[in-house]
C-alpha cells in the first residue's frame, strides 16, 4: 500500500483531513456542551430567583400553609424533580417530597460544601458554582440550584421574626431540575455533528482521491502500459493522447521511441547508417 | 607503479581500500541509525499513549487542581485553550506536511508529545479535562500518526539509497555519482 504512488499520496492528506475535522468537531460539540449547559443553569437560577418572589410574601407573613401550597405546585410542573428550602441550621423545612422534611443536611454534602467549606460559610456565590449534577434515587440526571435567602430589612424590622440584622443567610431554596431534555438535545446535536462530519470527510477524501485518480494515477497506468510496449518491442497501435501537459512529453517521447525500434526492425539497413526512414519521423514528429 | 587511463600515477592503493572500506562503515552505521531513527515516531506515539492513560485517570500523580490553582493562579478559560488547541493541530499538521514535501530530516516527535502533555494539564487545572480529553486525544494521534508516517517515509527512502550506494561501492570501490 505505502509502495504505490496513490497510498503515498492519500495515506498523508487521508490521516491530516480526517484527524482534523474530528478535533473540530470535538472541540466544537465540547463548546455546545457548555453554552447549552451555562444556559441550562441560567434558566434554573431565575426560576430559582422566581420562586423566592412568588413566596416572599408568604415568607415575612411566616404562612407556612401557602408557602408550602405554592411549593407544592411549582413542583408538580414537568421536569422539576425536587425544591426544598432548609433554614440556616440546613433542616429542610419544605420540600415536594414528604419524607424529607426535618431532615437536616450534611455540610459536606455536594451542594453544601461549596459555601460551607470554610470556617465562616460564604454568603454569595456565582451563577455557575451555584449549580451541581448529580444522578438522584430514581436513577434520573439532575442539574440542582442553591439560592441563598437573604436577610433583608422587612425580615428584620418585622415584629413577628426573630432573625437579627447581622444574620446575612436565612436559609437556601434548592431546586433540581431533570436533565432529560438537555441530554436529548445534546444527543441530538451531536449525532447531526457525526453526520456532517462523515459527509465532510467522504466528500473531502473521496474528492481528493477521484481528482488524484482521474488526473495522475489513469494517465499513469496509460503511460505504463505504453512503456511496457515499448519495452516488449511491441507497436503502439494508437498515438497516445488525453495526458495532462507533464505527462503529454513522456507519452510522446515512448510513442517516438517505439516509432523508432519499429522503423529499424523493419529496415535494418537505417541500423548501419544510423538513420530511419522519413514516414517514421514524420510519425514521430505527429 | 600502477597507471590509470590517463595516465597519471595512482599514489597508493592501500590508502583507496582504506578509504572504500571507511565509507562502508560509513554507509553501514548510517543505515543502522536510519533503522533506529524511523521507530522514533512509533517511541513518541507509546509515550503518548501512556500520558493519556495518566490524563484518562486525572492525573493521579499530580496534587489536586485546587491546590495547583491556590500556588499559581488560575488557569486560562478552557475556551481560550480549545482555540489554542486547534490553532496548534493545524500548525503542526501543516508543518509536517510541508517536512515531508521537502524531504526533511527533522526529530520532532518527543516535542508534540510536551507539547500535547501541557495541553492535558492546563484542562486538567481549569477542571474541563472530562469535556476535552477525546479533542486532545484525536490532536495526538493525528499529529504523531502524520509524524511518525513522515520519518519512516523519510528513512526507508534515505534506507534504499544508502542500500544502492553501500552495493556500488562494494562492485566499484567508489561513491556513485550524487543524484540532482
Amino acid at each position: 500500500m505505502f509502495k504505490t504512488l496513490a497510498g503515498r499520496a492519500l495515506v498523508p492528506v487521508g490521516i491530516a483531513v480526517t484527524g482534523f475535522v474530528i478535533v473540530c468537531f470535538l472541540l466544537l460539540y465540547s463548546v455546545i456542551k457548555n453554552v447549552v449547559n451555562r444556559d441550562t443553569v441560567g434558566y434554573a437560577t431565575n426560576l430559582a430567583d422566581t420562586i423566592l418572589r412568588s413566596t416572599r410574601y408568604a415568607m415575612l407573613k411566616s404562612d407556612r400553609e401557602m408557602l408550602a401550597t405554592i411549593i407544592q405546585n411549582i413542583g408538580r410542573q414537568q421536569g422539576v424533580e425536587h425544591i426544598r428550602v432548609f433554614n440556616n441550621q440546613g433542616i429542610v423545612h419544605i420540600s415536594t417530597k414528604a419524607g424529607e422534611l426535618n431532615r437536616q443536611v450534611d455540610k459536606k454534602a455536594e451542594g453544601c460544601i461549596k459555601c460551607h467549606a470554610g470556617a465562616i460559610p460564604s454568603a454569595s456565590l456565582g451563577r455557575m458554582e451555584q449549580a451541581r449534577t448529580f444522578t438522584n434515587g430514581e436513577g434520573r440526571e439532575v442539574l440542582a440550584v442553591m439560592a441563598p435567602i437573604y436577610n433583608e430589612p422587612e425580615c428584620f424590622n418585622a415584629r413577628c421574626h426573630v432573625h437579627p440584622p447581622s444574620q446575612k443567610v436565612l436559609g437556601t431554596l434548592d431546586i433540581g431540575l431533570s436533565r432529560e431534555m438537555l441530554l436529548k438535545s445534546l444527543a441530538a446535536i451531536r449525532n447531526q455533528m457525526i453526520v456532517f462530519t462523515v459527509m465532510i470527510l467522504v466528500l473531502t477524501v473521496g474528492g481528493v482521491t477521484a481528482l488524484l485518480r482521474r488526473s495522475v494515477f489513469l494517465p499513469l497506468q496509460k503511460l505504463r502500459r505504453l512503456a511496457e510496449q515499448v519495452e516488449a518491442g511491441e507497436h503502439p497501435e494508437a498515438h497516445p493522447s488525453h495526458f495532462p501537459r507533464e505527462l503529454d512529453r513522456i507519452a510522446q517521447c515512448l510513442y517516438n521511441l517505439s516509432q523508432k525500434n519499429y522503423s529499424t526492425e523493419e529496415d535494418p539497413a537505417a541500423i548501419e547508417k544510423g538513420t530511419v526512414p522519413k514516414d517514421s519521423l514524420g510519425a514521430a514528429g505527429e | 607503479m600502477t597507471q590509470t587511463v590517463d595516465h597519471q600515477p595512482v599514489p597508493d592503493l592501500a590508502p583507496q581500500q582504506s578509504q572504500a572500506e571507511l565509507l562502508e562503515k560509513l554507509l553501514r552505521a548510517d543505515i543502522k541509525r536510519l533503522n533506529r531513527f524511523s521507530n522514533r515516531g512509533l517511541w513518541a506515539f507509546s509515550l503518548f499513549i501512556l500520558v493519556s492513560l495518566t490524563a484518562w485517570r486525572d492525573f493521579p500523580i499530580l496534587p489536586l487542581p485546587d491546590t495547583v490553582v491556590a500556588a499559581l493562579g488560575p488557569p486560562p478559560p478552557p475556551y481560550i485553550i480549545s482555540i489554542v488547541l486547534l490553532f496548534y493541530t493545524f500548525s503542526a499538521i501543516i508543518l509536517s506536511l510541508s517536512r515531508m514535501t521537502a524531504g526533511l530530516e527533522h526529530k520532532s516527535s518527543f516535542c508534540h508529545v510536551g507539547y500535547l502533555t501541557c495541553f492535558f494539564l492546563f484542562y486538567h487545572f481549569a477542571k474541563t479535562l472530562d469535556d476535552n480529553f477525546w479533542a486532545v486525544f484525536g490532536a495526538g494521534v493525528t499529529i504523531l500518526a502524520i509524524e511518525s508516517y513522515r520519518i519512516w517515509t523519510f528513512c526507508r527512502d534515505a534506507i534504499a539509497r544508502r542500500s544502492e550506494q553501500l552495493e556500488f561501492l562494494q562492485r566499484t570501490g567508489r561513491m556513485p555519482p550524487e543524484d540532482d
